[in-house]
């Protein structure tokens, strides 16, 4: 049985645990707490340590997914997370400006300390004032559209696109292994055109 | 009633100075606020506050899934010292930094009394 350990990170209400507990085959370890800051006009509660999913592929395969806490104070535990992680994604919310700036410092916090594959995942693309994912990308210093990590649009409560973003990041990480040299680092240059764009929509109903 | 920010760190400081061996403690929300802190200055009251918000969430999630219960106390022993957590109703969680020549009778006393003081002010 082979396991893989994925981490879902972001920026506060960005989506990470909702992400984790769609994906999750079983009742999720979460540790939530009421929220007192600013995160508290987002949403009334907010993850403290890590939230944790796992995801059993067949015989063969086991994802362990581990969602990190928003806030920078808790970057110690982005740091236990990532250390052991094979792959991340980074979610970002598409209609709060702030999140791209806060996005970079995790991205630059991340990189610091792992080159391992990472997709970002774009998220509440159907609220009001979302912008669209290119601007989000550039946001993120991203502009050549064949040199960056591969980007997928999230909808974190629907099963299908988590399930669809997941495999996205899969995919990623099983390219990178087949790799003799695994070119993960940021800017990516190790993926073919056809795979930096992946064909995955978002789906609103 | 309003919260004394005052109080709190009167009764910290007060703690922290009588008690002997005691070098710290703070009192932080549950999601990693710091209300009142009293720490050596080398420490970052953020990180120090956003720390002990992980480690009760973490503690309380053990206590509930392997059925121990509520859990009435988290502490880390180091070969420098202890650092002690303690629940302190639902909006605060009281951390405390000893050294290693703590006596631990002394300590858990004294937290426990201090404890109920800082339930007071939060009402």
């Amino acid at each position: 049985m082979e396991l893989m350990r994925l981490v879902i990170t972001g920026t506060p209400g960005a989506g990470k645990t909702t992400f984790v507990q769609t994906v999750s085959d079983i009742g999720i370890v979460n540790t939530d707490r009421t929220a007192t800051d600013a995160t508290a006009s987002l949403k009334p509660k907010t993850t403290v340590a890590f939230d944790f999913g796992r995801v059993s592929l067949g015989a063969s395969m086991e994802l362990h997914v581990y969602g990190t806490p928003g806030q920078a104070r808790f970057n110690f535990m982005w740091d236990i997370l990532i250390r052991r992680a094979d792959a991340y994604m980074l979610l970002v919310a598409a209609h709060r400006p702030s999140d791209v700036s806060k996005a970079n410092q995790i991205l630059a916090f991340m990189n610091e300390r792992v080159h391992i594959p990472v997709v970002i995942g774009i998220t509440h693309l159907d609220c009001f004032g979302a912008r669209s994912p290119e601007e989000i990308m550039n946001g993120l210093g991203y502009f050549d559209a064949r040199n960056r990590p591969p980007m997928v649009m999230v909808d974190a409560n629907s099963t299908n696109s988590v399930n669809r973003a997941l495999n996205v990041l899969l995919l990623v990480l099983l390219m990178s292994r087949n790799k003799k040299h695994p070119e993960t680092l940021i800017p990516n240059t190790s993926f073919s055109p056809t795979l930096s764009k992946p064909k995955v929509e978002l789906t609103l109903t | 009633m309003a919260i004394s920010t005052e109080k709190l760190g009167y009764v910290l400081q007060n703690f922290v100075s009588t008690t002997s061996d005691v070098q710290g403690a703070a009192v932080v929300t549950p999601d990693g606020l710091p209300l009142a802190v009293n720490i050596p200055n080398t420490m970052d009251e953020e990180r120090v506050s956003a720390m002990s918000a992980a480690m009760l969430s973490l503690g309380e999630r053990i206590g509930m899934e392997l059925a121990r219960g509520a859990i009435d106390r988290i502490s880390v022993e180091g070969d420098a010292g202890f650092s002690i957590l303690t629940s302190c109703g639902n909006d605060a969680v009281f951390l405390v930094l000893a050294s290693k020549n703590a006596k631990q009778g002394i300590l858990m006393l004294e937290i426990k009394r201090t404890v109920s003081d800082l339930r007071y002010i939060l009402g």
